[in-house]
């Protein structure tokens, strides 16, 4: 059905994605909200409110689907 | 004519003088069969006419059509898509005059 | 006036089956007729007559053509008359409820006003997109609250913008030629107001959206109208006189109009103007005082038809459209079968030669 966009396609394809480098990675608190930034082996916690679930964000790159 | 797939086929065990044949048509379906048929048995040198869709994953029909004394189904074949043509024509040509007449009831209907 | 019933005219309704439904007009069925083609004698019955035109429906009569020519227009009508819609959507960012694979598919379906004649068929998915076979939209909103909305408001319109996403919100974008051509009508859905998403505060949608021309056998959201039907014209046939005074009660048997009733003579006949609104209920024949009084039966050449036009073209343009396709097939087919009769002409002489 759906693939994963891949580089290259159409004419009016939108802006060209480069994986960042490495960098922490943004959560959203799952309870207030907040955006977190957490590196690898750090407590996953709000800093504002220490809730402990946090949510991971969706993907800047773009998807491609067909509409049926 | 040899390309990948043709729109028509004569299947094997055709009478050589095609008085009697089955004709692969593809992609077509009981939209273009039936009309066919029809317009085929309206033949008087048609013995039998008859189609079907052998799979419905097979984008294709299978017409048969057997003459009477020998003659050419393929004629018979070309002669029913003509008279077809004919029938769209007349129908469209009504139905135009009868839309220019505008003897019709107009209402307004809400979407 | 009516007269009897005629199993080479018309099909029979009995009370729990229907007989001699098939077509009987063929040459060599019956020893003393033709039945042949015969153009002449065929438009000397042939008629067409539009019966209602609304906004987006049509009624005509089609009167005198064989059933598998009517069925093939209805065919037609429903799987083979192309139109454009959205194929291929790119989504860039899409942080509402809805998944993107059914947000796709949502947007799929809505119906474009995009004239089909400027399009090209893509026929393969993979196909490189131009200017002649793809147009473009896009969709972008993101929904935020609003600052002055008042403190005791529940209403989202007014606690938030773009709480909803509508179909007015795509947003044509020309490429190549299109700005010039499609400029009198540019691409927009035929409806304004269908709700595409809900939004909340922090939620947004940045869609790319690609439009194709397709037909309603490959999808049903390229189908042109959202139904193509016919019915066969209803026929009472009165066998004998009804007792005066089961008249009312025989008129109640049927659909309002379709039975008169003298009131002074309490005489039963049947008003042929109206017999189209007959629901062919078969009340009468649960009555025994009616036994033998009446057959239902309906007009085997008659048809009813009835279309319902969803998306670009007007209701009185879709059976143009559906006989234009009907005579492009026509074509197609003739011209393979004429390439056959020549091959099989060059294969006689090859034999013969060798």
């Amino acid at each position: 059905m759906s693939q994963p966009y891949q580089s290259g396609a159409p004419s009016a394809g939108g802006a060209d994605f480069l994986p960042r480098p490495r960098q922490e990675m943004e959560y959203i608190c799952a309870d207030c909200g907040a955006k977190n930034e957490i590196k690898s082996r750090e407590p996953i916690r709000c800093r504002e409110c220490g809730h402990r679930i946090m949510y991971k964000k969706r993907t800047k790159r773009m998807v491609q689907f067909e509409a049926r | 004519m040899s390309e990948a797939t043709p729109k028509i086929r004569i299947m094997k065990g055709a009478a050589p003088d095609l008085s009697a044949a089955t004709y692969q048509i593809f992609d077509e379906t009981h939209t273009m069969g039936n009309a066919l048929r029809w317009m085929i048995m309206k033949n008087p040198k048609v013995q039998f006419c008859g189609y079907s869709v052998p799979h419905p994953s097979e984008n294709l029909i299978q017409l048969r059509i057997q003459m009477f004394d020998g003659l050419s189904s393929l004629n018979a074949l070309l002669e029913a898509l003509d008279n077809l043509d004919g029938v769209c024509e007349s129908v469209e040509e009504r139905y135009l005059v009868s839309l220019r007449e505008g003897r019709y009831e107009r209402w307004e209907e809400k979407s | 006036m009516s007269q009897g019933f005629d199993p080479k005219k018309h099909v029979a309704l009995n009370p729990e089956r229907v007989s001699y439904t098939s077509s009987t007009d063929f040459p060599g069925h019956f020893a003393d007729e033709d039945h042949s083609w015969n153009p002449a004698e065929f438009k000397k019955r042939l008629a067409v007559r539009v019966e209602r035109i609304s906004n987006r429906s049509i009624e005509f009569d089609l009167v005198g053509v064989d059933a598998s020519i009517a069925n093939a227009f209805r065919r037609i009508l429903i799987a083979e008359v192309p139109t454009i819609c959205i194929e291929r959507v790119y989504v860039h960012n899409n942080t509402s409820i809805i998944v993107d694979e059914v947000l796709a598919h949502r947007l799929g379906l809505i119906p474009l006003h995009v004239n089909p004649v400027f399009m090209d068929c893509v026929y393969h998915p993979d196909g490189q997109p131009t200017d002649r076979n793809t147009i473009v939209f896009k969709l972008c909103a993101k929904c935020e609250r609003r600052r002055n909305a008042p403190k005791d408001a529940k209403d989202p319109a007014q606690l938030y913008i773009n709480h909803e996403v509508l179909s007015s919100q795509l947003e044509w974008v020309p490429q190549g030629e299109q700005s010039i051509v499609m400029a009198a009508n540019p691409p927009a859905p035929t409806n304004p107001n269908i709700v595409l998403v809900k939004l909340r505060p922090g939620q947004e949608i940045e869609i790319e959206l690609h439009a194709v021309k397709g037909v309603g056998k490959d999808h049903a959201k390229f189908s042109p109208v959202a139904t193509a039907s016919y019915r066969l014209l209803p026929k009472v046939i009165l066998k004998k006189e009804i007792p005066p005074h089961l008249a009312d009660k025989f008129q109640n048997c049927f659909t309002k109009g379709v039975i008169r009733v003298d009131p002074r003579t309490k005489r039963v006949s049947v008003d042929e103007s109206q017999a189209r609104r007959e629901t062919m209920s078969r009340e009468v024949y649960r009555h025994p005082e009616f036994e033998g009084c009446v057959q239902l039966a309906r007009v085997r050449d008659h048809f009813l038809f009835n279309i319902e036009s969803e998306g670009f073209y007007p209701p009185e343009r879709l059976l143009p459209e559906a006989i234009k396709v009907m005579r492009s097939k026509i074509r197609t087919l003739r011209e393979a079968a004429q390439g056959l009769l020549q091959d099989i002409g060059v294969v006689e002489d090859v034999e013969m030669a060798s």
